[in-house]
C-alpha cells in the first residue's frame, strides 16, 4: 500500500477508503460536509504496512489453527501475533528504525498547535512534562480508534471488534496507542469475527476528545419498526462509552425527522458517569433531567439528516456534546432495516392500491 | 369472571316506566323474534356517533335515510369488496348497529367490479362532484321553498285564475311526502360519493402506515387537507365578522344576549351596518348545526343562526384576539406549502419503487378528501336544517289547525303516522267536517312523553352480542373509531364497574379539574373556566369553549374526531371514544385526564 503515512481528516485523500479504513473515510465524509468533528487525522494502512514488515509471520500462529479450533487455542494464538508484532515493532523503534511513528508524533504536535473547536487539554502533569516525546502540560487528550478497511461498511458494522483508546495524552502515548490498535487486529473476538479472512490493514483515527458533558448514539431510522421518518437517539451525562458497551441505561429520544417534534422522551435515572477521571456519581439534581436539550436535539436531527442525505442511506453514529454544541464522533450506514425490502406499495396505480387496501392484499405483508 | 359477550338484545330489560316504547318505531327497525337467529348471533355496537341520544319517534327517519342508501351503494351499486351495508336496530329507543361483510368468498369478484365501477367514478370525480354540488343545491332551495302554512278558509283567488287544478290540502299532503322523499334521494347522493371516497382516502392512509409505522393520523391528513373548502367557510364569516366590528368600533360587550345586543346596535348607524351584515351572513353561512357529534342528526339542537348567541361568544373570541393583536385568519398558504413539504419529505423517505403510486394514491385521497369534508356542510348542516325547519313549520301548522295540542307533539309521530295525521286533518278542513285531530293523538303523545323520559334515564350498553375476535373492517375503525382494544376495554369495564374510563388519547397532557357534563349547545354557557369538559362529542359550532376548558373527554371519536384535533390546536388533553362518560361522570366530580394514555380516573365525589 502506498501513499502517505499521515493524512488530516479534512484532506481530500481521507476520501479514500483503502487508504484511512473504514471509519476514517466516514469522518472524512462528515468533515466535508461541514459538520462539527472533533480535529483529527488518519494514521494510514501505508503507515501500518511500513511499519509491519512481515505480516503473514505475524499472522502464522493464527494461520496454523484448525477451522475448529478451541476458544483458548485460537486465544493463545491472537497473543502470539500480537506479541509479535508489538516486539517487531519495538526493536525497530529502539533502532531508530520506525519512521512512521515518528510522522505521528510530528502530526500530534501539529493537532496540539492548531487551535481546534472542542479540543480538551490534557491533565498531563508538570511532573510528566520535558521529554521530547513525553507529554506537556498544554497537550491535547486524543482519542485513538482503529479503521480497519473493512469496517462500518454497509454489510457489516465490525463495531466495536478493534481496540479503542480514550484520552491519551503526550506524542509517545499516541503512538503506543496506534501500535496497541494495530495489535488489536489480532485479538480473539477480531479473529472470530473475520471467520478466516486475513487481517486488513489498519488504519487508526487519531482526534482531540470533546470535553463530553452528554455523549451518545442516534439512529436515522426507527429501529423497533424500520420507520424512516423517526430518528432516535439515546444519551448519557459524561461520555458515551459506557452507553456504547451497554452499562447503563440512556435516556431515550425519538424525534420525528418532517417535523422535528420530540415525539418520545424517556429519561432515566443516572447516577454515575464516565468522566475523565473514571466513573463518577453524577450531581444529584442533575440525575434525573435529560442529559440533552432540544436544542441540542433538534442540531443532532439536522446533522443526522445531513450525513444521511449526502449519503443516501439510514445511517447511525456516535455523538458527543460540550459548550460549542454537538459533536459528530462517528456516522456509518445502518445494516439492518436497510437491507431489507421495504416496498410498501401493492398495485402500480391509485386504483390497484384501492383495490389491495380493500381485499386485505396489504396486510400481507405485516 | 371476566365476560367474554355482551348481553344479547332479547336480554335487555325495559326501564321501568318504558313499557310499550316499540310503538314508537318501526317495526322492521326492532329486533323481533322472526330474525332472533341471526341477530342473536351479531355483535351490535351503540352508534353513538350519529345518534348519542334517545331517538323521538320523528328523527327516526334520519337513521332510515343512511340505513339504506349507505347499503344500497355498498352493496349493490359499487359492490365495496370486503363490506355490505351497516344493518341497524333500534333498542330502548337507542340506535343499535353493525356492519355486515362480504361473504369472503366474493370478495375477488367483487373487487373486480368495483375496480370497473369506482374506477369510473375515480377518473371523472371532480366533473361529478361539480354536478353533483349542482343538484344538491337545487334540492335544498326547493326544500326552503315549501311551504307548510295552516290551510286557509277559502283557497285564494289565484288558485282558481291561475288554474293551479289542486287544493292545499293535497298540496300539503305532497309536499310532506316530497319533503320525505327528498332527504331519501338527498342520502342516495351522500353514498353517491362518501364510501368510495372514504376507501381512497383509507388506501392513502394505509400506505403512509405501513411505510412509516410511526406515522401520527394527524400527519396523514395534513398531506391530505388543507384546502380551502367550504366547511371552513362558517368560522371564517365569524373572523370577518369579528375584523368588521373592529373596523365600524362596534362594541360588542361581553355577556349580552345576542337580541338585545343587536336591539341596541341598530340605534346607530354603525352598528346597524354591523347587525345588517351579520343577517345577511347568517343566511347560509350560520345554517350550521350544534348537535354534539354528527350534525343533524336530531331536531331538537338549533343551528347558529337559530341561536345566535353561539356564533356571537366565537365572534367575541375573536374580536378579544384581534385586541391582543393576534393573527385570526387561517394561514391557508401556509397551510398549503406545510402540506406540500410535509408530502414530499415522506415521499423522499418512500422506497424508489413506491414513488410513483404514492404520488398517484396522494393525488386521489386529496380529490376525495374535498368531498369527504364539504358534503358536511351540503349535507348534515345545510339539507338537514332545511329538513328540520320544514317539519317544525308542519308542526306548527298542524297545532295551529288542531290536529296536535302543541307543535312538539309532532315529533312523537312516526313519520307513517305523520302522514296519517295529515291525512286526517287535511279531508276534515276539505270536507268541512271534523278530524279525529288532537283528541285521537293526545293519548298516544301523552304515553310517549313518559316513555321517551324513561329511555332517557336508561344507560345503553356499549355494545351487544359476541364481539368479533378482531375488529378490522376499516370503516368501522375509521368512522367509528371502534377496535379491537375498545371492544375490549367495554367488555372489561362490565366486570370492574371501575373508577377508570378509557378511551382513545386523543391530545396529550394530563390535567385534574370538575366534570362540566354537556349534552346541548345551550349548557356550554354553564362552563366554567378549568372545567374537565364531558360531551358525547364536540362540533365545530362548540368552538368558543375551548378558550375556557382544561381538557375534554368524549363518548365517541377517533384521533381524527373534530374533538381531539381542536383539542391538539389549543394544547390541552382530550380522551375520546370513552363510550360512556357522559352518563357515568356527573358535573362536580373531580377526575384526572390523561391525553397520552387514554384514561379519565375519578378521583374523589363531590
Amino acid at each position: 500500500m502506498s501513499g502517505p503515512w499521515v493524512v488530516a481528516l479534512g484532506d481530500p485523500a481521507a476520501a479514500e477508503v483503502g487508504l484511512v479504513g473504514g471509519k476514517g473515510a466516514g469522518l472524512h465524509r462528515l468533515v466535508a460536509l461541514g459538520a462539527r468533528v472533533p480535529a483529527g487525522f488518519v494514521v494510514t494502512t501505508a503507515a501500518f504496512a511500513a511499519a509491519v514488515a512481515a505480516p503473514e509471520e505475524i499472522e502464522a500462529p493464527l494461520r496454523a489453527l484448525p477451522a475448529d479450533a478451541p476458544v483458548a487455542a485460537v486465544e493463545e494464538a491472537a497473543a502470539q501475533a500480537r506479541a509479535a508484532l508489538t516486539d517487531a515493532i519495538r526493536s525497530a523503534a529502539a533502532r531508530g528504525d520506525v519512521p512512521v511513528l515518528d510522522a505521528v508524533r510530528a502530526a500530534y504536535r501539529e493537532l496540539a498547535d492548531s487551535a481546534g473547536p472542542g479540543g480538551q487539554r490534557g491533565a498531563g502533569s508538570g511532573a510528566a512534562g520535558g521529554g521530547a516525546g513525553l507529554g506537556t502540560a498544554g497537550d491535547p487528550a486524543v482519542a485513538v480508534r482503529s479503521s480497519a478497511a473493512a469496517e462500518d461498511a454497509a454489510d457489516a458494522s465490525y463495531a466495536g471488534e478493534h481496540d479503542s483508546y480514550l484520552d491519551v495524552v503526550g506524542p509517545d502515548a499516541v503512538a503506543d496507542a496506534v501500535v496497541a490498535c494495530w495489535a488489536s487486529l489480532y485479538t480473539a473476538r477480531a479473529v472470530a469475527y473475520r471467520r478466516g479472512r486475513p487481517a486488513g490493514p489498519m488504519a487508526v483515527v487519531v482526534q482531540r476528545m470533546v470535553a463530553a458533558r452528554a455523549a451518545g448514539v442516534f439512529m436515522t431510522l426507527n429501529p423497533a419498526n424500520g420507520d424512516r421518518a423517526t430518528f432516535v437517539c439515546e444519551a448519557v451525562w459524561g461520555l458515551g462509552e459506557p452507553l456504547v458497551s451497554g452499562a447503563v441505561t440512556p435516556d431515550r429520544f425519538a424525534l420525528n425527522k418532517i417535523s422535528g417534534e420530540v415525539v418520545r422522551r424517556e429519561i432515566a435515572h443516572k447516577p454515575t458517569r464516565l468522566g475523565r477521571a473514571g466513573t463518577e456519581p453524577v450531581p444529584d439534581a442533575e440525575r434525573d433531567l435529560p442529559c440533552l436539550t432540544d436544542d441540542e436535539l433538534a442540531e443532532l436531527l439536522r446533522i443526522g439528516r445531513a450525513v444521511e442525505t449526502a449519503a443516501g442511506a439510514p445511517q447511525d453514529g456516535e455523538f458527543a456534546v460540550d459548550d460549542d454544541g454537538v459533536h459528530l464522533l462517528q456516522a456509518r450506514p445502518e445494516t439492518v432495516w436497510s437491507q431489507r425490502p421495504r416496498t410498501v406499495a401493492r398495485g402500480r396505480t391509485a386504483l390497484e392500491a384501492v383495490l389491495a387496501t380493500l381485499t386485505g392484499g396489504d396486510r400481507d405483508a405485516d | 369472571m371476566p365476560t367474554d359477550r355482551f348481553p344479547s338484545p332479547f336480554d335487555i330489560a325495559t326501564p321501568e316506566g318504558a313499557e310499550g316504547w316499540e310503538s314508537m318505531y318501526d317495526w322492521y327497525h326492532l329486533f323481533g323474534p322472526e330474525r332472533r337467529e341471526l341477530d342473536e348471533q351479531r355483535f351490535w355496537f351503540a352508534d353513538r356517533l350519529h345518534h348519542p341520544d334517545v331517538l323521538h319517534p320523528y328523527d327516526e327517519i334520519q337513521c332510515e335515510c343512511w340505513w339504506q342508501a349507505l347499503g344500497a351503494f355498498n352493496t349493490r351499486i359499487f359492490a365495496m369488496p370486503p363490506a355490505y351495508g351497516v344493518d341497524q336496530r333500534i333498542l330502548n329507543g337507542r340506535l343499535y348497529v353493525t356492519p355486515v361483510p362480504a361473504p369472503p368468498g366474493d370478495v375477488a369478484a367483487r373487487a373486480e367490479e368495483f375496480g370497473k365501477r369506482a374506477g369510473h367514478y375515480y377518473e371523472r370525480w371532480d366533473a361529478i362532484y361539480a354536478e353533483w354540488k349542482e343538484k344538491v343545491l337545487a334540492r335544498l332551495a326547493e326544500l326552503r321553498a315549501l311551504r307548510f302554512d295552516p290551510l286557509p278558509d277559502l283557497e285564494p283567488e289565484s288558485t282558481v285564475y291561475e288554474h293551479v287544478g289542486t287544493s292545499a290540502g293535497f298540496r300539503m299532503i305532497r309536499d310532506f311526502n316530497h319533503l320525505v322523499t327528498s332527504m331519501y334521494e338527498t342520502y342516495q347522493w351522500h353514498f353517491e360519493l362518501l364510501n368510495i371516497g372514504y376507501a381512497a382516502y383509507l388506501t392513502f392512509f394505509g400506505m403512509c402506515k405501513s411505510a412509516f409505522p410511526d406515522i401520527t393520523d394527524q400527519t396523514i391528513s395534513r398531506m391530505v387537507g388543507g384546502l380551502d373548502v367550504e366547511l371552513y367557510r362558517p368560522d371564517d364569516e365569524l373572523k370577518r365578522l369579528a375584523k368588521e366590528a373592529q373596523r365600524l368600533g362596534v362594541d360588542l360587550g361581553e355577556d349580552t344576549p345576542a337580541a338585545d345586543l343587536f336591539a341596541v346596535l341598530t340605534k346607530t348607524d354603525n352598528g346597524a351596518e354591523w347587525v345588517a351584515d351579520w343577517e345577511r351572513t347568517a343566511d347560509p353561512w350560520f345554517v350550521v348545526n350544534t348537535d354534539p357529534g354528527h350534525p343533524g342528526g336530531y331536531h331538537v339542537h338549533p343551528t347558529w343562526a337559530e341561536a345566535p348567541d353561539v356564533p356571537l361568544a366565537a365572534v367575541r373570541e375573536y374580536v378579544r384576539r384581534l385586541d391582543n393583536g393576534e393573527a385570526i385568519d387561517r394561514p391557508t398558504d401556509d397551510v398549503l406549502r406545510e402540506r406540500d413539504r410535509i408530502a414530499g419529505e415522506y415521499r423522499e423517505l418512500m422506497a424508489e419503487d413506491d414513488r410513483p403510486v404514492f404520488d398517484e394514491t396522494l393525488e386521489l385521497a386529496r380529490k376525495v378528501f374535498v368531498y369527504i369534508e364539504e358534503h358536511v356542510l351540503y349535507i348534515e348542516h345545510w339539507m338537514w336544517a332545511a329538513f328540520w325547519a320544514k317539519s317544525k313549520e308542519l308542526s306548527r301548522a298542524l297545532a295551529a289547525m288542531g290536529e296536535l295540542d302543541e307543535p312538539e307533539d309532532m315529533f312523537f309521530l312516526r313519520r307513517y303516522e305523520v302522514a296519517e295525521a295529515i291525512y286526517d286533518c287535511v279531508v276534515g278542513w276539505s270536507v268541512g267536517s271534523r278530524s279525529r285531530g288532537a283528541d285521537y293523538w293526545r293519548p298516544i303523545v301523552e304515553t310517549r312523553r313518559r316513555i321517551y323520559d324513561a329511555l332517557k334515564a336508561w344507560e345503553p350498553e356499549p355494545a351487544l352480542g359476541p364481539p368479533p375476535a378482531e375488529v378490522n373492517e376499516p370503516f368501522t375503525v375509521m368512522l367509528w373509531g371502534i377496535t379491537t382494544s375498545t371492544v375490549g376495554e367495554w367488555l372489561k369495564a362490565d366486570d370492574e364497574g371501575g373508577k377508570v374510563l378509557r378511551g382513545t388519547g386523543g391530545a396529550p397532557g394530563v390535567v385534574e379539574g370538575p366534570v362540566r357534563v354537556v349534552t346541548h349547545v345551550g349548557e356550554l354557557g354553564s362552563v366554567e373556566p378549568g372545567d374537565v369538559l364531558v360531551c358525547p362529542a364536540t362540533s365545530p359550532s362548540w368552538a368558543p369553549v375551548f378558550s375556557r376548558i382544561a381538557a375534554t373527554v368524549s363518548d365517541v371519536g377517533g384521533i381524527m374526531s373534530h374533538t381531539a384535533i381542536v383539542c391538539r390546536e389549543y394544547g390541552m388533553p382530550a380522551v375520546v371514544g370513552t363510550g360512556n362518560a357522559v352518563s357515568t361522570l356527573r358535573t362536580g366530580q373531580r377526575v384526572r385526564v390523561d391525553g397520552g394514555a387514554g384514561t379519565v380516573t375519578l378521583l374523589d365525589e363531590v
